[in-house]
């Protein structure tokens, strides 16, 4: 199944950003806008990725573009990176696979009023910690249980619910997309199946590329953005990067099979069969709508309960309570979701469905969805990178909203298949070669380690500087990996 | 006989076989070998049936390893020996296993789930192949 080179017309529209015209494939309603470098470009030919991109152009009521972001990669129906707004109105269809089987995994950014010099001599300890306190791994159980009624609130709430139950302050949500409730989320649209998946995995990790990081900002690009951020140089974060675990993983499932005839159904062909979408509009469009936002607030549940049991190791090791130790939160996105928003289609405005498969939310300054608190200055958008080289955390520009529907990257994007990786350097080598570079990594599988070792990642300096140049989002900060915990 | 497949983020699963119905064995072995590094270690201590209908191959076939997948994930069931039946309607297989033991078996990937993406199941010759993608 390894993929042949992309051999189709790409035209440059600028140097970030290029076309795939819409002659390319029968089917194509719009043409494909990728924001890739030419340097970047030649790695995302190799692994055919734009085709899934043309793929994605055909889905039934898109406007503008099917876009993809620099960390673009082959992904299954959507690429990792995809970017696709529908227009109900038009008969613009949801699509399960523009969001992905992890609903709402995104990131989590913690400030803390730590310096370098004070954690350092406790690296090791802290992240033994961290990694006996909060489960990681495939098919770990967590320590929060709850019976189907609370799960069910706790879906419908989102993560009011943690705040409601003492884990957390109503800052949190504050700062959190969508205040950590996603409106009208419909919990007994999700099956019992996925509610059976869901009950002992909210505050757990899992496994894959998610991960709960202990950074230094290393570099501030944007002092004045910076300081509305409350970041500054030599400052100790953490990051945490998780998503919808089994329940999430679930739903995406159970509407795939459901979406199976749906193109049949509803008069539509489609490219690829990962790509069964339905009408937005239509009764089963509605029902995935309404359980895919359940799924997001289990999300939003899970960081914010990994957030919590981060914030009480660090109280344990530092003798501090969290708030003396200055850990509110920064910032909390998605990159796997679709939300309804307006944006502005050919000076027309219109409320469309937004897929972002592996992309980030980077509403601008003045948006009403960004957090009054960065309003003036715009959406923190957080990157996470690989666990030796860095992350970044960005802000919102008003080029996202006229070229990519209010969107950016959302991370470094793989270079390298699992298997290659595992060849090149074990487990344990990669430790070693972590530590080399000061990193201290844990992790329930050597294997996952040696799968997600830096090296199987593109640089994410060089995908940050991509958005950048495009006007998308502008950088502010780099955060460097110090101790990481992994599944 | 199974391994593995490239992939640029997640994992492919390729089988082949001289029958259908050894085909669906030998993708739910190599199922088994993406969770665990350790498969050897499923002994056949418990089983359950599975039932499914339907007459496309490669439906057939996903469903097939998504419930193996569901019956890991809320029940911790490991399995070891698939026997699987085809009929008209659909398939039959019983599934021999034990639960997930901690001291003994060593979780290798978690698999969200079971792909169409690029899902093959086809004939060529007198022999079996399936390939089908796992979300990691």
């Amino acid at each position: 199944m390894s993929k042949s080179a992309f051999t189709g017309p790409l035209e440059r529209i600028d140097p970030c950003c290029v076309r795939i015209p819409s002659w390319y494939k029968q089917g194509m309603r719009v043409p494909g806008l990728l924001f890739v470098d030419e340097n970047l470009l030649d790695q995302c030919r190799k692994d055919n990725a734009p085709d899934q991109v043309a793929n994605v152009a055909c889905l039934p009521g898109i406007q503008k573009a099917s876009i993809a972001m620099p960390d673009i990669h082959w992904g299954y129906g959507f690429c990792i990176g995809g970017v696709a707004a529908t227009d109900p109105e038009e008969g613009g269809v949801i699509c399960p696979g523009g969001i992905g089987y992890d609903i709402n995994c995104g990131v989590r950014l913690v400030r803390t009023n730590l310096t370098l010099d004070e954690v350092k001599p406790r690296m090791r300890e802290l992240v033994k910690a961290l990694f006996q306190q909060i489960p990681t791994g495939a098919g770990q159980s967590g320590s929060f249980v709850f019976t189907e009624k609370e799960l069910k609130e706790l879906m419908a709430r989102g993560a009011s619910y943690c705040v409601g139950r003492g884990w957390g302050v109503s800052h949190d949500l504050e700062v959190t997309e969508s205040n950590g409730c996603i409106p009208d989320a419909e919990p007994d649209y999700v099956s019992d199946r996925a509610i059976s998946r869901g009950k002992d995995q909210c505050g757990t990790l899992g496994s894959g590329n998610h991960f709960l990081e202990v950074q230094v900002v290393d570099h501030v690009f944007d002092p004045e953005v910076g300081k509305v951020f409350g970041l500054e140089l030599g400052q100790i974060v953490v990051l945490i990067h998780s998503g919808s675990r089994g329940l999430g993983y679930q739903v995406c499932e159970d509407y795939l099979v459901l979406f199976r005839d749906m193109p049949k159904k509803y008069g539509f062909e489609i490219p690829d069969r990962q790509l069964a979408s339905a009408p937005a509009n239509s009764p089963e469009g509605r029902r995935y709508i309404g359980a895919m936002r359940a799924a997001a607030n289990f999300g939003f549940c899970n960081r914010q309960l990994l957030m919590h049991q981060a914030r009480q190791v660090f109280a344990k090791i530092f003798q501090r309570s969290w708030q003396d130790l200055g850990m509110s939160m920064l910032y909390d996105v998605a990159h796997n979701i679709a939300k309804l928003e307006e944006h502005s289609v050919d000076g027309v405005k219109k409320k469309l469905w937004v897929h972002r498969k592996g992309a980030t939310r980077a509403f601008p300054a003045g948006h009403p969805e960004v957090p009054e608190v960065y309003r003036s200055v715009g959406q923190p958008v957080i990157i996470p990178g690989d666990m030796g080289r860095a992350s970044w955390v960005l802000v919102g520009l008003p080029g996202s909203m006229e070229r990519s529907f209010g969107t950016t990257c959302h991370g470094a994007g793989r270079a390298m298949s699992r298997t290659a990786a595992v060849a090149r350097a074990s487990g344990e080598k990669v430790v070693k070669e972590l530590e080399a570079r000061g990193v201290i990594a844990m992790s329930q599988s050597k294997r996952g380690l040696a799968e997600e070792q830096p090296q199987a990642y593109k640089n994410v300096d060089e995908v940050v500087e991509v958005v950048h140049g495009a006007g998308l989002s502008a950088r502010v900060a780099r955060l460097r990996p110090l101790g990481v915990i992994k599944g | 006989m199974y391994e593995f497949l490239e992939h640029t983020a997640d994992l492919g699963l390729r089988a082949f076989a001289p029958s259908l119905a050894e085909l669906f064995s030998e993708m739910g072995h190599c199922l088994m070998a993406a969770l665990l590094d350790n498969p050897s270690e499923i002994h056949a201590r418990q089983r359950f049936r599975l039932e499914i209908t339907g007459t496309n191959p490669e439906d057939l076939l996903f469903d097939f390893l998504r419930e193996v997948l569901y019956r890991f994930e809320s029940e911790k069931f490991l399995s070891n020996r698939f026997e699987v039946q085809l009929h008209p309607q659909g398939l039959t297989a019983d599934i021999h296993g034990e639960s997930f033991d901690p001291a003994r078996h060593v979780l290798s990937h978690e698999v969200k789930a079971i792909t169409y993406h690029e899902l093959r199941v086809v004939q060529e010759g007198s022999q079996w192949l399936a390939e089908v993608i796992v979300d990691i």
